[in-house]
């Protein structure tokens, strides 16, 4: 067991070595501390990490409940069709981003000036603000992007839906 | 349970199981190594670790990940290269376990870094521990046949 855990140290020291020094040399590479917020309060604006300037708003789980509150706002849910129908934003429409060609209709027949707030998963799921940025680039006035998304309104127990829409 | 155990100490079925087990990690690192941020962000969506070491964990992951299935295929360092293994399973079932628990449907960041690859979080408990089996009979398994290095014998 002794042998082992010397071995241990000695792997540990030498992969992390490797680490360092491939990521210093990729084109790929990260920092070494990144900037994560420590924990998603429900005031706090996530944004992603692809984020550009001249992308539609991001907004945080307090606003996207207010938003929720007044009945103008359209809720767009970029999820699969699967994830949708288990579990999605009380209310929101479902216009999966990865099968965007077969849900035109449906985006064209939403009012240009209508508020519209999309989501998706989480932070780990950016089909939000790819959608959010093609509407907008199509003329919509006025996108709103909830990147907390669905885990962190359902962790919020706010107002949810499940199964088909007829 | 004996370390002389026949079907424990057998070298055909040490061989299988630590190329098998090589094989299987050294697979599961190349995505990881190839996108590390795409890594780093599963690694912040399990929660689990402070904002600080989220990084240098998903870089230095996948290398441990290499470095042990290497030398486990080869046959150097097998104590230890096996040790780390069964380590970072158990490991990863605690964290699968613990986002079950919670109710998050995570990306697993086992094998893929896409965010395609969605799993249920049952289906890749129940795949750990049949991993966590392979890992630990490579641990227990002191044949030293087929190795390049002369690990100690038990």
């Amino acid at each position: 067991m002794m042998v082992g855990i010397k071995q241990l140290v000695l792997i540990v020291i030498v992969s992390t070595l490797l680490a360092l020094v491939v990521n210093m040399a990729s084109s790929n590479r990260i920092p070494l501390v990144g900037n994560w917020p420590s924990i998603p309060g429900s005031h706090t604006v996530a944004v992603p990490p692809s984020a550009d300037e001249g992308d539609p708003t991001f907004i945080s789980l307090d606003e996207a409940a207010a938003r929720f509150q007044s009945s103008g706002t359209l809720f767009i849910d970029t999820r699969d069709p699967e994830d949708y129908e288990f579990g999605r934003i009380k209310g929101s429409v479902n216009i999966p981003y990865d099968y965007l060609e077969d849900y035109l209709d449906t985006l064209r027949a939403i009012p240009r000036d209508k508020e519209i707030v999309t989501y998706c998963s989480g932070t780990e799921c950016e089909l939000s603000l790819f959608l959010g940025r093609d509407m907008q680039y199509e003329g919509f006035e006025n996108i709103y992007i909830f990147y907390g998304g669905w885990r962190e309104w359902k962790r919020a127990e706010l107002p949810t839906d499940s199964g088909a829409v007829k | 349970m004996t370390l002389n155990n026949k079907f424990l100490q057998n070298d055909h079925l040490g061989l299988i199981v630590r190329l098998a087990v090589g094989i299987i990690f050294i697979y599961a690192s190349i995505d990881k190594i190839g996108d590390p941020a795409q890594f780093a962000r599963i690694v912040y969506n399990y929660h689990l670790l402070p904002g600080e070491l989220i990084n240098i964990f998903a870089l230095v992951l996948p290398w441990v990940e290499i470095v042990c299935g290497v030398f486990l295929i080869i046959g150097v360092y097998k104590e230890g290269s096996s040790l780390i293994l069964n380590l970072m399973v158990l490991a990863f079932i605690i964290a699968i376990g613990i986002n079950l628990i919670r109710g998050i449907n995570l990306e697993c960041g086992c094998f893929s870094v896409s965010s395609k690859a969605k799993e249920s979080a049952l289906w890749l408990l129940i795949r750990d521990v049949g991993l966590l089996i392979l890992t630990a009979y490579a641990f227990l398994n002191r044949s030293n046949r087929f190795c390049l290095g002369g690990s100690k014998k038990a």
